[in-house]
């Protein structure tokens, strides 16, 4: 139970992190000057879910992930390095309590960060175009906690593998740098070796299920079949590293739906981006913990 | 029943001899000094004994539980002081206080553990981020007496304290000892080990040299003391002959007495005073670290001038407070 205290006083501590109101406030700041530049505009025919994806690239592909990794990865790397942790254990926590403690109080704060993401996406969202269908906004804010969730697991499980700051940085940035820029140069790379030739428009399904474990994918790809358009990434790798061209990527085109015929395989709905969603929750906090446990602690 | 038994314990860092094959045994209830210099391996045996590393080979038990094994066990009924940490510094005093009194499920009042080591109420409000580094050890000590732990073990205790704190720290490991809580007391400080301790094992690049009373090491330390006197010209005194002194060198200038007895300096200083030499200065030398090591492992003491003052673990660390402590136990 203990490991309840440590995530408490932890919680605290991060909560009263003035880095933290600043990333958000810069996000409530950019996100105001975008809608008051969408508002001076005609708006035309255009639907509040399209503010769902002015979110994806702001908030969900760059905020929420750098966010989570900046205030997860110091977690267990930090109490190592400045000895604090063996303050806890003196005070009789084990490894466990300050791995899962630590765990709980960082993806809280990240839950919380969320929501007030949400909250003014929600705003926004009023402001321009009235109320929002109900249902699609709490999937949108459920797979957003998620997403931010999974990014504090990731980071704290990295957190945990190391036992230095340098170290600790060094695996964040590297993870952001796999997910955004080398994922899908690579599960382009394994199309190529096994099928001789660039990947088309007309793509398999377990190419498209690689690209999904990627959780900034997940989260993109089951944004876009929840609100029916396709949201880009931070690099539009698909007019490189596939044989795409700029007319078949216009649109919707790239939208999963309309580039596999007939029905989605489970792992490719929604609810599959939950699964690899709740896997990165999960897994890199589960591998720091067996490792942490195992660990010369100094 | 033993507080801390290792046996064989040893740390290895791939080549690195961290740790070799200390057997420990210390008593309940005792005040256990473990000195040794910088990077001798003191840290490594407290963070043996607390699993916060794993040995290479053999074992060690903390208040008969299996420190390994038992973990959780051991860390409940220990208090512990570590040797460079740092403290949550966004939180206050206080809430340090009530996380640790929390964490041991303790009974304390906050403001009693403040009172005992010296922290201010007020200061116990701000947050620690702006504590100095005896506050910061002050803090912690008073969170390592939450709960009253069987055994407490502080890793170099008087780091960042100024004299008083210094005092103060001593005081409370002298209190609890009298209400039977063992001790475990690192340190590089010979006088600081000597003030408060029974027994004193000395460690030296991770293997234990000895494990000694307080007045066999104050034996061998005394036999060491040299008294260094300047005078105005070559004397011709007989000081061999004074109770206590060993040995005698005379010199251009000076007269350097060796001696095992405390009196004996005063006899040697009068003795020359009777004889009409000019005694310009005086000083005293305790022998370092370095010479217990090298008394113990060599059998005699060697003292080589100008690094004893300029060594001695008392005159450069702990300032005033050290001298006097020294001087009353003597």
């Amino acid at each position: 139970m203990s490991y309840r205290l440590v995530a408490r006083k932890d919680f605290e501590d991060v909560v009263r992190s003035k880095m933290l109101w600043s990333i958000l406030g810069v996000f409530v700041l950019l996100m105001a000057i975008i809608s008051f530049g969408i508002g001076t505009n005609d708006l035309g025919d255009a639907t509040w879910v399209e503010i769902l994806g002015l979110f994806n690239s702001l908030g969900a592909q760059l905020l929420i992930p750098v966010t989570a990794l900046i205030f997860g990865y110091m977690a267990i790397a930090g109490e190592r390095q400045s000895g604090s942790l063996r303050i806890l254990f003196g005070l009789s926590h084990d490894r466990r309590d300050v791995v899962f403690g630590k765990f709980c109080s960082r993806v809280a704060v990240m839950v919380v960060a969320a929501v007030l993401l949400c909250l003014v996406t929600l705003g926004v969202a009023l402001a321009l175009f009235g109320v929002p269908d109900v249902g699609t906004f709490l999937a949108f804010a459920g797979l957003t906690v998620l997403l931010a969730a999974s990014f504090t697991g990731i980071a704290v499980g990295i957190s945990s593998l190391t036992g230095n700051r340098a170290k600790a940085m060094g695996g964040a940035i590297g993870s952001y740098v796999v997910f955004v820029l080398l994922w899908h140069p690579f599960v382009a790379a394994v199309h190529y070796l096994s099928a001789g030739e660039l990947v088309g428009y007309d793509a398999p399904s377990w190419y498209f299920l690689l690209l999904r474990l990627n959780p900034l994918v997940a989260y993109r790809d089951a944004l876009g079949l929840l609100t029916d358009q396709y949201l880009w990434p931070m690099i539009g790798w698909s007019t490189i590293v596939e044989d795409v061209s700029m007319e078949q990527a216009s649109g919707d085109a790239l939208l999963l739906t309309n580039r596999l015929s007939g029905d989605l395989p489970f792992y490719l709905t929604e609810w599959g981006s939950v699964v690899v969603l709740l896997a990165w929750l999960v897994v890199p906090v589960a591998v720091g913990y067996w490792h942490f446990s195992r660990a010369d602690l100094n | 029943m033993t507080a801390i038994e290792t046996h064989d314990l040893t740390k290895r860092y791939g080549d690195v001899v961290a740790l070799d094959g200390i057997d420990l045994s210390i008593r309940e209830g005792e005040v256990f000094g473990f000195l040794g210099p910088n990077g001798a391996g003191k840290t490594t045996t407290i963070d043996l004994l607390l699993d916060f590393i794993r040995p290479t080979d053999g074992s060690a038990t903390v208040l008969g539980y299996d420190a390994q094994a038992e973990a959780d066990a051991v860390r409940e009924r220990v208090g512990v002081l570590p040797d460079g940490f740092d403290l949550w510094e966004r939180s206050s005093g206080y809430r340090h206080l009530e996380f640790a009194i929390e964490s041991k499920g303790g009974d304390e009042d906050p403001d009693g553990l403040l009172e005992r080591v010296g922290l201010e109420r007020e200061d116990a409000r701000r947050r620690v981020g702006d504590y100095s580094k005896g506050m910061k050890q002050r803090l912690a000590m008073a969170m390592a007496l939450v709960g009253d732990p069987d055994l407490l073990i502080l890793d170099e205790p008087s780091t960042g304290l100024d004299p008083h704190g210094i005092r103060t720290m001593q005081e409370l490991v002298r209190e609890r000892a009298a209400d039977g809580t063992t001790v475990f007391f690192s340190s590089h400080i010979l006088s600081q080990v000597s003030a408060v301790c029974d027994r004193v094992g000395i460690l030296d690049e991770g293997e234990l040299v000895t494990v000694d009373t307080i007045e066999g090491l104050r034996e061998t330390a005394g036999a060491g003391s040299r008294l260094f006197v300047r005078v105005a010209d070559e004397p011709t005194v007989d000081l061999e002959g004074i109770e206590g002194v060993t040995d005698v060198a005379l010199g251009d200038g000076s007269v350097t007495a060796t001696y095992v007895e405390p009196a004996a300096k005063a006899t040697v200083v009068h003795r020359l005073v009777e004889n009409d030499v000019d005694v310009l200065d005086f000083e005293i030398r305790e022998p370092t670290l370095e010479d217990l090591f090298e008394a113990y492992t060599n059998g005699d003491l060697k003292v080589t001038d100008g690094q004893a003052t300029k060594a001695s673990p008392s005159a450069t660390t702990a300032g005033s407070a050290d001298v006097a402590s020294v001087e009353v136990d003597r």
